[in-house]
């Protein structure tokens, strides 16, 4: 797996990569001392993993992944902010605590190859596009989320956020509907209406609606409109 | 208050001498007005003259003769001082009878009767005043205590500290020690200080320069330290950890935030006998929600201020300028506020 380690002490990041010496399976790729330099080698070097701190000049580790479209798996390292990693849904990330204690290394290292495994044993999207294995990072208020994008049904556009719908959460996200959609697969996600895009795993039933349009029905009961111009490239991706 | 009782009081005898007589005559009530004014000018003398001697803080073997002298001589004041009124009012007066000793005793016993309730009531109020007032420094002290122990340890400082120390093992074995030592001082420090009482200035500094050596491992070449010393500044005693707290929600608040990081400068000056420290630190105050954690700890050093030095002295937070922060501390020197301390 390839890693990237986020810290601003360059100290820090050097214990860390001495710890990881005895993890040939983690291969660090890069070193970043804050959230922008972060953002440019996940873009550059796409890593598999990040190693971050959370307090952090600037952005924290947390505003540096709303920033990121496809999130890698993440295992925070902190000295004392677990309370700020209790937002999260149990056992959907891993944390090590600074001093790192080796053993705890080691475990988060074997649940991180599981994971991996997991994910390596599924179909991967194209490159660059997000695909259903991929997770985004989702944060309302005070809750956070790591969400598989097969988890997500629908997106729906609202002012200069989107409405993110999985299981019975829907948090919002700072971007437009327009980004989202370039960067999404077209052959997992369907762009329905200027506001909506669903996830076309989650389809259940399709009926004629008004003005040629489509009433699309996901598994849950949500409906969603597609407007007469989407209509058509609908029944074409649906129909073999 | 004082007001308040005598009109009382005057009502009192005036609603009292128109049921016993069936009514009352302009003259009388005139008089009694009179007479609660009078009244309320004697106790009032009387309380200055409480306060100026400190009658309040008396034991009681010495409390009770010194009232019963001061109740008997306000009783005779009084009861001479409305001879004139009464005069005044053109009552009939007769000498003889107003000299007559027995007439005098008659009627001051009444007065003493009266003074000795006022006495009893405002000793009693003063008394539950100051017992709550000493129930109230006593809760801010424990809260003070509390807020500084939560505050002092700060586990992201020292478990920072010990990872720092960790990789520093193989880099550097010797700073890595030094660093240990410097840690261990900071940690004996916070447990030991008594946060009621006072160190002193070289103890203080040498706190903050250790705790400043330790941030320099972790920040490296972000964190740049100055100090300007005034000579005489040991000749003063600080409250233990205050410019260290101070230092620390410099760094917490200013340098950490700074991707370039930035400097902190210690500067103390002697002007009039009091101590100047001056902290300052790169970086912004922000007025709003981002300052309210901080917020608690700089209100913890306003109120630890004002309970060992009462008003005089001093503490201000400001932006000096758009990159720097100042915090400024006044501190009188210590005989000058002995008697507010010898708690």
């Amino acid at each position: 797996m390839r890693a990237l380690i986020v810290d601003d002490e360059r100290l820090a990041r050097k214990e860390l990569m001495k710890l990881l010496e005895d993890h040939p399976m983690i291969e660090v790729v890069g070193e970043a001392m804050n959230a922008e330099e972060a953002t440019q080698l996940v873009n550059d070097l796409n890593p598999d993993l990040l190693f971050l701190d959370i307090q952090m000049p600037g952005k924290t580790g947390f505003q540096l992944l709303e920033e990121l479209d496809s999130v890698p798996l993440v295992v925070f390292t902190t000295a004392y902010d677990e309370f700020a990693l209790k937002a999260f849904e149990v056992n959907a990330l891993d944390y090590l605590l600074k001093p790192i204690q080796p053993e705890r290394l080691a475990e988060a290292v074997a649940k991180l190859a599981d994971k991996e495994r997991a994910k390596n044993a599924a179909i991967r999207g194209p490159e660059k596009k997000l695909g259903l294995n991929d997770q985004v990072f989702v944060k309302d208020g005070d809750r956070c989320w790591f969400v598989s994008l097969s988890n997500v049904r629908l997106f729906e556009s609202d002012g200069n956020y989107i409405k993110v719908y999985f299981d019975s959460n829907r948090p919002m996200i700072h971007k437009s509907l327009n980004a989202l959609d370039e960067k999404l697969d077209e052959r997992a996600f369907f762009r329905a209406s200027r506001k909506h895009i669903v996830n076309l795993s989650w389809v259940e039933g399709i009926e004629p609606w008004f003005n040629g349009g489509l009433m699309v029905k996901l598994r849950g009961g949500d409906k969603v409109e597609v407007s007469r111009r989407q209509a058509a490239k609908f029944k074409d991706m649906m129909s073999l | 208050m004082q007001i308040g009782g005598w009109l009382l009081y005057a009502l009192v005898q005036i609603v009292g001498s128109y049921l016993a007589s069936g009514g009352i005559s302009a003259k009388r009530l005139v008089f009694l007005l009179a007479e609660a004014l009078l009244c309320l000018g004697v106790t009032h003398g009387f309380r200055i003259l409480l306060n100026r001697w400190r009658w309040l803080y008396l034991p009681m073997h010495k409390l009770l003769p010194s009232v019963s002298v001061a109740l008997f001589i306000m009783g005779l004041l009084v009861y001479f001082l409305r001879i004139p009124v009464n005069l005044m009012l053109g009552r009939l007066f007769n000498p003889m009878d107003a000299l007559d000793i027995q007439q005098i005793l008659g009627q001051s016993v009444f007065y003493i009767f009266v003074f000795f309730l006022w006495t009893v009531f405002y000793f009693t109020y003063h008394y539950f005043e100051r017992y709550n007032k000493s129930l109230k420094y006593e809760a801010s002290m424990i809260e003070i205590e509390l807020n500084n122990l939560k505050s002092q340890l700060n586990p992201h400082f020292i478990f920072n500290a010990l990872n720092s120390i960790r990789a520093l093992v193989d880099e550097n074995p010797s700073k890595s020690k030094q660093a240990i030592n410097q840690l261990s001082n900071i940690l004996r420090n916070s447990l030991a200080s008594d946060k009621k009482g006072l160190t002193n200035f070289e103890d203080e500094l040498k706190m903050v320069k250790d705790y400043l050596g330790l941030e320099s491992i972790r920040f490296e070449e972000r964190l740049k330290t100055e100090f300007d010393i005034h000579p005489d500044s040991p000749k003063f005693r600080v409250p233990p950890l205050m410019i260290q707290t101070l230092v620390e929600n410099g760094i917490k608040h200013g340098i950490s935030k700074l991707t370039p990081g930035g400097v902190i400068q210690l500067k103390t000056s002697v002007v009039d006998d009091r101590l100047m420290i001056h902290i300052r630190n790169s970086g912004h105050l922000i007025n709003g929600i981002k300052r309210s954690k901080s917020g608690l700890g700089l209100k913890n050093t306003v109120q630890r201020l004002k309970l060992i030095y009462g008003d005089e002295a001093s503490f201000r937070i400001v932006n000096e300028n758009d990159n720097f922060v100042l915090t400024e501390i006044i501190i009188p020197q210590i005989n000058s506020h002995e008697s507010i301390n010898r708690r």
